[in-house]
């Protein structure tokens, strides 16, 4: 699918240049703000409403520290953008056409760690605080003047950096899982083959990682290959 | 006008009813309500409010910006299942339409000789390029329409084709621009298409599932719960509505007329009209009066909220992946769909009302759906992504 994996590239570098490990890295922010491209009823009004919230936003983003690392319109090419640049938060209008495109990136993406997507508007007065703890990816910025931004920005990367460890360890865990059975699985098929008892078996897989120097699931995939290939 | 419903135990507990409606002739039967002031017989009032995205729509119903919506039926079954966001329970208070969607394709396809599905999956499987399909939402009448025609023709839709939400209004320029092989969409859209020149109708959505059900009108469990009579109130206005339009030519030129607005759809009333009319052009030279083209009312029978036509969508939802597990098809239907309610206001409006819960309905591809066996229907199809994550 054309959709985004987004994931953790930096940390993931981190770790192979062997530098700290991936918890311990912070990193900023990738925002991305979408253009909404002008409905076919705006009126010259509405546009220069829409390019002063614009403005108020950009400026508002740079005092605060935060950098635009694009610009996107709101095309048909959005998702594949979105996609290559792995943003980890979208800034989008609230009344844009495009939010049902990047609704279709929520669905798609939804057991990836995914973008938060922030919608700005002039008149919806919304509780932030609420929306994030009712585990919400989106929620409204009302206003947009410059020192609304930052504390929104500041909620919002604290609710990223939850959910990453909250994606990291759900990833451990289901690393665990796999291991467990591919551990059973070479177990029993020593067990069959070789007319072992289970804790035998364990033993024997237990000294074969040892000499090896390899993880047990490691040892047992191995097993179970070899098994795979001779049948 | 009488008043028909204002005072006693059954008056409304909120007098007026902020609705959301997108801008597509299928609004037609809520913005009439309200233009022809059926909302104040019935003791409500209407506040009509035009959306720019179903995702914005949904989010203002869940935040109760708006009170109720004319809404993707799909969606609400989506947002009431926790696809892609948290569980919210939603309800069906009525069908507001059936038919009268299209699946387009472009000019460029035309001129390959591509007429039809038949003549697109022979095209598809001569090239070597991967197609792209718009429709308009995830988990939306328009995305399960397209998806199902595609598999129907035996293309795969998730594994041999892209698929990607479009903007309805931005469907023909991308079309045009060659950035799309097609896309299925709400009217007036694939009629612009059409009489654009940018693509031609390759199936109506009644070619698909005649009698389809197309938008509801959608609140959340809460608003309905909390406000029974004047949601009785209000689907007994639009009820009305359905039957004036569905009544005769000079209602639905009308109707026509207002929609084409900037306040409403904002298009040419050309594009509207025709289709409302039935009158079809496939833009390939084939000209037809539908026998059964957009209807808001049809004796009734299209806005009775089957329990089977909102089971079906959370079928496909699970033929799709959408849905992770079986869900209790038919104890989540009679939840959402509050069938209580539409009864009173039918009584109210004097609308006919079949005693049946469930349809029996024959797709394209000969398959019955009658709600009876939702899981041995979502196994029966060849192509599907039960294990699927996304779209």
């Amino acid at each position: 699918m054309l959709l985004p994996n987004i994931s953790v590239a930096g940390p993931e570098l981190a770790c192979l240049l062997g530098m700290k490990p991936p918890s311990k890295v912070q990193r900023t922010l990738r925002i991305v703000v979408v253009n909404t491209v002008p409905g076919h009823a705006a009126d010259a009004a509405a546009l220069a409403a829409q390019a002063r919230r614009n403005t108020a936003l950009r400026i508002g983003l740079l005092e605060s520290g935060y950098d635009i690392v694009a610009s996107l319109p709101a095309d048909i090419f959005l998702p594949e953008r979105i996609a290559q640049i792995q943003p980890d938060m979208i800034i989008i209008d609230s009344e844009s056409d495009a939010r049902d495109v990047l609704e279709h990136i929520v669905i798609a993406t939804r057991d990836e760690p995914r973008p938060i997507v922030l919608f700005t508007d002039d008149q919806t007065p919304s509780s932030m605080d609420a929306a994030i703890d009712a585990g919400v990816s989106a929620y409204i910025v009302a206003g947009l003047q410059a020192e609304r931004v930052k504390p929104v920005l500041d909620v919002a990367l604290m609710r990223f950096r939850r959910e990453q460890k909250l994606m990291g360890e759900l990833s451990d865990t289901r690393r665990q899982l796999a291991d467990r059975k591919l551990i059973e699985r070479a177990k029993g098929l020593l067990m069959a083959r070789n007319k072992l008892t289970e804790e035998e078996a364990y033993q024997r897989l237990r000294s074969m990682a040892m000499n090896k120097k390899l993880r047990l699931a490691d040892v047992a995939q191995r097993i179970l290959d070899v098994e795979d290939l001779l049948g | 006008m009488a008043h028909v419903f204002v005072a006693g135990s059954d008056r409304p507990e909120k007098t007026v009813i902020r609705a959301g409606f997108m801008p597509l002739t299928d609004c037609a039967s809520l913005v009439m309500a309200s233009v022809l002031g059926l909302d104040d017989k019935y003791g409500i009032k209407l506040e009509l409010s035009r959306q720019h995205s179903w995702s914005g729509m949904r989010d203002r119903l869940l935040q109760g910006e708006i009170d109720a919506a004319h809404v993707l039926y799909g969606l609400l079954y989506g947002v009431e299942n926790g696809i892609g966001g948290a569980a919210t329970r939603m309800a069906v208070l009525m069908n507001l339409s059936r038919n009268g969607q299209a699946v387009t394709l472009s000019r460029a396809l035309a001129r390959q000789g591509v007429t039809d599905l038949g003549t697109l999956a022979a095209a598809m499987r001569k090239n070597m390029r991967r197609f792209t399909f718009a429709h308009t939402f995830p988990t939306g009448n328009h995305a399960m329409f397209l998806y199902y025609w595609l598999a129907a023709g035996g293309i795969d839709p998730v594994r041999d084709a892209q698929l990607v939400t479009v903007p309805p209004s931005q469907m023909a320029v991308n079309l045009a621009a060659g950035h799309m092989d097609g896309f299925c969409a709400g009217e007036p859209w694939s009629a612009r298409a059409q009489l654009d020149g940018s693509g031609f109708t390759a199936a109506t959505s009644q070619d698909i599932w005649p009698d389809h059900p197309g938008k509801a009108l959608g609140t959340t469990a809460a608003f309905a719960d909390a406000h029974p009579h004047a949601c009785r109130a209000l689907v007994a206005a639009v009820l009305e509505a359905g039957r004036w339009l569905d009544e005769s030519r000079a209602h639905r030129d009308a109707a026509a007329e207002i929609l084409s607005s900037p306040a409403y759809v904002n298009a040419d009333r050309r594009a509207i009209a025709v289709r409302l009319h039935g009158e079809y052009d496939n833009g390939l030279g084939r000209r037809w009066i539908e026998p059964d083209p957009l209807r808001f009312y049809a004796g009734g029978d299209a806005c009775f909220p089957y329990l089977s036509d909102g089971m079906w969508f959370m079928t496909q939802h699970r033929r799709w992946g959408l849905l992770r597990d079986d869900v209790d098809y038919a104890a989540v239907a009679a939840r959402v769909n509050r069938v209580g309610l539409y009864r009173e206001a039918a009584v109210l409006s004097g609308t006919p009302a079949p005693a049946n819960l469930l349809r029996r309905s024959v797709l394209m591809d000969g398959k019955v759906w009658d709600g009876t066996d939702p899981e041995a229907y979502v196994s029966s199809f060849p192509i599907r992504h039960v294990a699927l994550a996304g779209v």
